[in-house]
């Protein structure tokens, strides 16, 4: 399996009930996975825990054949190889819109950073936006750039925190649209967060239910807990 | 949770940014330490001397000190931040930040400056006797001894609560005041009923900054002999030579402070006031009219004129008079050590800052609060403290030592090194005033959210980078405030320089102060007016950046 999390568990502070408890489950590669849920029932947690962002208090998680958190490893975040589109898109204010895009490119020399910086402009068709500041940008294209952003430097899987939860809703229908294509041009292993059930269907080849991370059930497999 | 995954964590936080945050912190709270630990030591005749017939005398001053002149100030500070925050008069926007300005003059400046105006040949009587053929009865106007002492720190720190009231008023009570309007009270009522319960918690702010200030003065109240617990400790200190007996009077003068902080909590309690109400938008002002306008510019002018205006006037004069005596060789020295000093000491306050103000960001916990708390006690610790905790500490590093200086410097064995080094003075300062870097740049973080900084973590980039590359930036105002604050509050320290300083080390401050003991007033202006014009820079550059 590409992604292979076991018994994982999480919790903010030992006073209160766990986040996340026990939670098993597994992405092959390629695989635009969905995770629905209510708000508050750990979405956004269990996406942390695989970016490395918080550790878990117990379990572990496999990335594409490497152990990257178990009860005497963990990988920092910067090490994993994971890209991530947050909530609200942490764009980097004080950085342009191909700053921003480069800022993971730093293992690339300086022509083939600028390939790809092209090939990030053109996925996300901003092309005449490169030299402007996220603050001139409007909701929808401050996504894309936060899309091209993770993906530029190839991670070997996205994670999306709500993506659209920012965005009008009569711009939700035709955004949805064009993530789905860029991420089968990109052809990434996604594993995309929602509390909205639209979205996924938009998008996700697979759907999950979480409750509390006690999972619930898929509609096209099950995953045993 | 397993013992493997606790060392996992362990082993994931203890990077080197973590560790020298530790080390500063480690660093501040030593000193204070050692001066509380001085409870546990023997005492000598002298502390027997000093608790039978001196120590009321030095409570009862340090108390009547801290009463009126934290009264008085508190009063005068709000009442300007109200007149400025909610009304309209003339040339209301410049007394806006003039009213600051005299934050730039070091009391005891302001102390020898007035008391030389008012006495029998300063200006102001000689004024009265050549053009009004009037004589003063001696002692009615000449600011000298307690009252003198009162009238100058009232006037000096006034300032503190003034930005604090403002700065509160401004931002929390728009939709207050507004309601008030229109339930028709009159402007007294306003202020009685609403402004004061609303600023509460900053005129306790406040005025707390006065009390701490006050208690750490030392400069004033010697000048004008009044004797108070700081005071105490330098005669205990230079007086005496007995180390141990003023490490015990810095000891009670914690155990005061000690006790005006749970004043301040048991005032503060129950008294949670929604401050989530932010309100962006401008509180209208009332246009005053007629006699209140007058009346409301008038008393800006007066606290202007008396607590910047006058005195620096009158130092311009007598620096013409007597800088080209003064001007020699070693005054460009004193002018270099200042400086050095306080760039040296507000750029390793405004690193540690930096230190602390991140590792609290990033790790928000229990014992990063703590770690606040401590980073920024330095501030409530009087400046005579801090120098006794700081020296008993470098002599005791110097014996432990000892045995390798010969070998490492190749000085003769048991001589001093640390303890006679300017390392010792910047310590000092760093610890002192650590609390003005740290709660700007500290402020400055609510402008960088977590997930910038994760945000770089998953593309790649290490801590330290992502810190240059992406917080350095957005902090750097907040960076460049908290220095410039540190700058101007070390230029002007005088207690804790007098103290530490290594022999033969003068900085502006302590000539300043040696010319003004000397009764050599006029001399004294030239290295004065230096020391606060390089003030009023530092207070610029912070209104400046402040405003944005
Ligand atoms: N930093 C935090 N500290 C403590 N509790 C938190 C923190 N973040 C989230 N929680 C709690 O953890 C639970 C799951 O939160 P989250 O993962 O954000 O849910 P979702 O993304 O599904 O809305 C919630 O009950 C929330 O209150
Ligand atoms: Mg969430």
């Amino acid at each position: 399996m590409f992604v292979d999390i076991q018994n994982l568990s999480f919790q903010y502070s030992k006073k209160q009930q766990p986040v996340i408890d026990r939670f098993s489950f597994t992405i092959k590669k390629g695989e635009i996975v969905g995770i629905v849920g209510a708000s508050g029932s750990g979405k956004s947690t269990l996406l942390r825990l695989l970016a490395g962002l918080e550790d878990p208090t117990a379990g572990s998680i496999e990335l594409d054949g490497r152990l990257i958190v178990g009860d005497n490893t963990y990988i920092e975040a910067e090490k994993r190889g994971v890209g991530m589109v947050f909530q609200n898109y942490a764009l980097f204010p004080h950085l342009t819109v191909s700053e921003n895009i480069c800022f993971g490119l730093h293992k690339m020399k300086r022509p083939e950073k600028k390939k790809r910086l092209n090939e990030m402009l053109e996925l996300v068709q901003l092309q005449e936006f490169a030299k402007r500041y996220p603050h001139e940008l409007s909701g929808g294209q401050q996504q894309r750039v936060a899309l091209a952003r993770a993906l530029a430097p190839s991670p070997s899987i996205l994670l999306m925190d709500e993506p659209f939860s920012n965005l009008d809703t009569n711009l939700k229908s035709l955004i949805r649209m064009e993530v789905r294509d860029i991420l089968q041009k990109a052809n990434s292993t996604c594993l995309f967060v929602s509390h909205d059930q639209a979205d996924v269907d938009a998008i996700c080849d697979r759907i999950i239910y979480i409750d509390c991370a006690t999972y619930i059930g898929s509609d096209k497999e099950s995953i045993p807990v | 949770m397993k013992t493997s995954i606790w060392l996992r964590e362990i082993r994931r936080r203890a990077n080197s940014w973590f560790i020298i945050t530790m080390l500063g912190a480690l660093v501040i709270i030593m000193p204070v330490a050692y001066v509380v630990l001085s409870f546990f030591q023997p005492t000598g005749e002298n502390w027997e001397h000093i608790k039978e017939f001196l120590l009321a005398d030095y409570v009862k001053g340090s108390v009547i000190l801290v009463g009126s002149v934290g009264f008085l100030s508190t009063t005068i500070g709000l009442v300007l931040a109200w007149i400025v925050a909610a009304y309209e008069f003339p040339l209301r926007k410049q007394f806006k930040w003039l009213l600051i300005i005299p934050l730039a003059i070091p009391p005891y400046i302001a102390a020898y400056t007035y008391s030389t105006m008012t006495s029998y040949t300063g200006v102001i009587q000689s004024l009265f006797r050549n053009y009004f053929d009037y004589q003063f009865t001696p002692g009615t106007i000449e600011i000298m001894s307690l009252r003198g002492a009162v009238f100058v720190l009232t006037l000096f720190l006034y300032p503190y609560v003034y930005m604090i009231a403002l700065n509160y008023f401004e931002k929390q009570s728009a939709s207050y005041i507004e309601s008030a309007k229109t339930l028709g009270l009159n402007g007294f009522q306003m202020f009685f009923r609403l402004g004061l319960p609303i600023a509460r918690p900053a005129i306790i702010a406040g005025s707390m900054l006065v009390i701490f200030e006050v208690l750490s003065d030392y400069g004033v109240a010697s000048f004008f002999g009044v004797r108070t617990i700081s005071t105490a400790i330098f005669q205990t200190w230079f007086g005496m030579y007995d180390i141990n007996a003023a490490m015990r009077l810095a000891a009670w003068l914690l155990v005061i402070i000690l006790g005006i902080f749970m004043l301040e909590r048991f005032l503060r309690k129950g008294r949670k006031y929604d401050t989530n109400v932010t309100q962006s938008r401008p509180l209208a002002r009332k246009k005053l009219r007629g006699w209140t306008a007058w009346l409301a510019f008038l008393s800006c002018s007066i606290v202007f004129f008396s607590a910047f205006l006058i005195p620096f006037v009158q130092l311009i004069y007598w620096s013409l008079k007597t800088y080209e005596k003064v001007w020699r060789a070693d005054f460009i020295t004193l002018i270099t050590n200042s400086l050095v000093a306080a760039l040296i000491g507000a750029l390793i306050i405004s690193f540690f800052a930096i230190l602390a103000a991140r590792t609290i960001n990033l790790y928000p916990s229990a014992s990063s609060n703590l770690l606040a708390r401590i980073m920024t006690s330095g501030y409530a610790v009087p400046g005579a403290v801090v120098a006794i905790g700081v020296l008993a500490l470098f002599i005791t590093l110097d014996e432990k030592l000892a045995f390798i200086y010969p070998k490492l410097l190749g000085v003769e064995s048991g001589s001093l090194v640390l303890s006679m080094s300017i390392a010792m003075l910047i310590t000092g300062y760093v610890i002192r005033f650590m609390a003005q870097g740290f709660n700007s740049v500290e402020s400055g973080y609510t402008k960088v959210p977590p997930s910038y900084r994760e945000a770089s973590f998953l593309l790649g980039r290490s801590m330290t980078y992502t810190f240059w590359k992406v917080e350095f930036p957005l902090l750097r105002g907040s960076i460049l405030i908290g220095f410039a604050l540190a700058f101007l509050e070390i230029m002007k320290e005088l207690p804790l320089t007098l103290l530490l300083r290594p022999f033969n080390f003068d900085t502006l401050a302590t000539r300043t102060y040696q010319y003004a003991i000397d009764e050599r007033i006029y001399e004294a202006a030239p290295s004065s007016l230096l020391l606060i014009c390089l003030s009023i820079l530092s207070v610029i550059i912070i209104l400046r950046f402040e405003e944005k």
